[in-house]
């Protein structure tokens, strides 16, 4: 069910009591998308506030407990991305970031190559043949070691998509999770999946602090990264190897779009196939907050108070219920 | 650090170094101590909150030291010869001595720390003790005092502890002959604080070096020093025994919570006393009191003392 079509029938029914309010698919798109970005900001605040009411005994378990369901809101725009690499130490962070949660480092590399040809879910190296192990893979049959082991992360680091090892088919080839090497000729790197470390946040202003003293000194083990603009630059400096940092961060949600494909009677009549289209990304419960947002706007375009005036009580109330 | 296998731990998966894993369980990583306080006691419904990682490993790393300083009694040893100039440079990791000893036929002597001083450094002057400067200004210095030289050379005088009148003199030992000055007065009694018939050291702490006698010349010399659990910056070597790893907690727990502002008092009271308490279990644990050994103590109790 498109929550957009029914948030926008909603609005028009509530702006057209006297007949004379009529909201065009431009102008609700653009209310909309500034809506959505109010209540998904407001999820950030909420988060924080309940967490203090937790701590004062005034928040509960079970159903009662809100910080869960807010979490699973804020972890539904959660993405998992490697960061490109800039020059040097610096990474390229994702244009659609809105907060970054982690940053990890994938600092075990077993084995890295090239593909030599594409299958399915496979990736195949036919240059290990007759080499040791590693690098050569190793089924595990002749000795005590599979290499690499089951679950082991592998990254194409051409295309940064990253996979897992299911099994070892023979000496060059493994069967992977998914398919991420849809043509030959692309880099791998293949890392130990459980020795990623996170890489810390440390604010501008402790960075020579920190780089300087012997205990805390970046290291490998312990790394921490600064962020300059849309760039973060990670210590100690020798992590460069593409493909080693990954971030999990909170994306922006995406800009909804009520898209349409005729004019019936005067009307445009909806379309949710369209290639354009975007429903919000808010759960349905935000359905009553989005209306009474986009009615405020709506009711400034049209200038109609009490429109506007429905939007604003609608929103203070719904914010006393939760408080 | 993560369940291993027997074969992992008694092969090391067939890699080099084979021993790698051997006695590992004893300890807990660094890493592993980090990473269960962040986890742990970090966090919205926790005492502690908003703490970076970094202050965590400090603190987790000033609490390591603390224990290797007085509480590990996890002993590193070091044979060296001595050099030209009679000394022993001290160890990249040392923080401070046990016991020193000179190896001589398979046995160790150990010796005493002596009270005077071995080292000097000295400033080139005149026949009129002027102190004499460079074109800059600068005092020139000898390559050795005289009181290096001495020590060096047969010339420092020595406590001679043997047979005939001059026992607990002052001589000079040249070429394995004792010389002594004439002797004035009565002896009264023994100096017990530099008895000791093997030679004596002294340990220069800003020169790094430890300076002996010069009957030490050319001798094996064997260190037992403690340093401070660091493994020469290399994280991933820290580690802390098993029996200590609580005190650990508590000690990060008690400095993060001692250094925040607007932490209750009565809170930051009992992290100071759950970590004194805790070091005190550990000391116990490690002291290693059972009754087996008790009891092979207790067999000297009826010997005679003569």
């Amino acid at each position: 069910m498109a929550m957009i079509n029914n948030v926008r029938n909603t609005v028009l029914a509530i702006m057209n009591k006297n007949n004379y309010g009529y909201l065009s698919p431009q102008d609700f798109n653009l209310y909309a998308q500034q809506a959505q970005m109010d209540l998904f900001e407001d999820y950030f605040y909420q988060y924080n506030q309940y967490i203090n009411r937790e701590n004062l005994r005034q928040s509960g378990t079970g159903y009662a407990d809100i910080v869960k369901s807010l979490e699973e809101v804020i972890d539904s725009f959660s993405v998992q991305a490697f960061l490109a690499g800039g020059t040097a130490n610096t990474w390229n962070l994702p244009s659609d970031y809105y907060l970054i949660n982690k940053i990890f480092y994938y600092q075990n590399l077993l084995t890295s190559g090239t593909t030599t040809a594409a299958n399915a879910n496979q990736l195949i190296n036919a240059n290990l043949a007759g080499q040791p192990s590693p690098p050569r893979f190793d089924t595990g049959a002749t000795g005590f070691t599979v290499f690499p082991a089951t679950g082991s992360i592998v990254v194409n680091t051409t295309t940064l998509a990253q996979s897992f090892v299911n099994s070892v088919a023979n000496q060059t080839t493994l069967n992977l999770a998914t398919n991420i090497f849809p043509a030959l000729g692309q880099g791998y790197s293949i890392f130990d999946a459980n020795t990623i470390v996170e890489v810390e946040r440390v604010s501008q202003n402790k960075l020579f602090y920190l780089t300087s003293s012997t205990l805390t000194a970046p290291s490998t083990l312990f790394p921490a990264y600064v962020l300059d603009g849309n760039t973060i630059t990670v210590y100690p400096t020798s992590i460069q190897t593409e493909g080693t940092i990954k971030t999990q961060y909170i994306r922006y949600p995406k800009p909804p779009k009520w898209t349409f494909n005729s004019i019936v009677a005067g009307e445009p009549l909806f379309n949710a196939a369209a290639a354009d289209y975007q429903d919000f990304e808010l759960p349905l419960s935000d359905e009553p907050g989005l209306v009474a947002k986009i009615c405020q706007y709506a009711g400034i375009e049209i200038r109609e108070s009490e429109v506007y005036n429905f939007g604003s009580t609608e929103e203070v109330q719904e914010n006393q219920i939760q408080v | 650090m993560a369940y291993i296998t027997d074969y992992q731990y008694y092969e090391n998966n067939g890699a080099s170094p084979l021993d790698k894993n051997w006695g590992s369980y004893q300890y807990v990583s660094l890493e592993d101590i980090v990473s269960n306080f962040m986890l742990i006691y970090n966090g919205n419904n926790e005492i502690l909150n908003n703490v970076e990682r970094y202050q965590v490993l400090f603190h987790a790393k000033r609490g390591i030291q603390e224990l290797n300083y007085d509480a590990m009694k996890e002993i590193k040893i070091l044979q060296l010869t001595v050099d030209s100039q009679i000394r022993f440079t001290l160890p990249q990791d040392y923080v401070n001595y046990v016991r020193i000893s000179y190896y001589r036929d398979g046995v160790l002597y150990p010796m005493t720390e002596n009270i005077q001083t071995m080292w000097s450094s000295a400033y080139l002057q005149d026949n009129n003790a002027k102190i004499l400067f460079d074109i800059n200004g600068n005092v020139l210095k000898p390559e050795n005092s005289q009181v290096d030289l001495s020590r060096q050379g047969d010339g420092m005088a020595k406590l001679y502890l043997g047979e005939g009148p001059f026992n607990n003199c002052m001589g000079y030992c040249i070429d394995g002959c004792w010389y002594f000055e004439r002797q004035i007065g009565d002896r009264f009694g023994l100096n017990t604080e530099t008895a000791n018939v093997n030679p004596v050291f002294t340990i220069n702490k800003q020169e790094g070096a430890i300076y002996f006698s010069s009957d030490m010349s050319g001798k094996s010399v064997v260190l037992e020093y403690v340093s401070d659990g660091m493994k020469n910056g290399d994280n991933s070597q820290i580690n802390v025994n098993k029996l200590f790893e609580e005190f650990i907690y508590a000690y990060i727990r008690y400095s993060l919570l001692n250094s925040k502002y607007g932490v209750q008092e009565y809170i930051v009271n009992r992290a100071r006393k759950e970590k004194s308490s805790l070091l005190r279990n550990a000391k116990l644990r490690l002291s290693n009191m059972h009754p087996g050994r008790l009891l092979m103590n207790m067999r000297g109790q009826s010997k005679w003392i003569k």
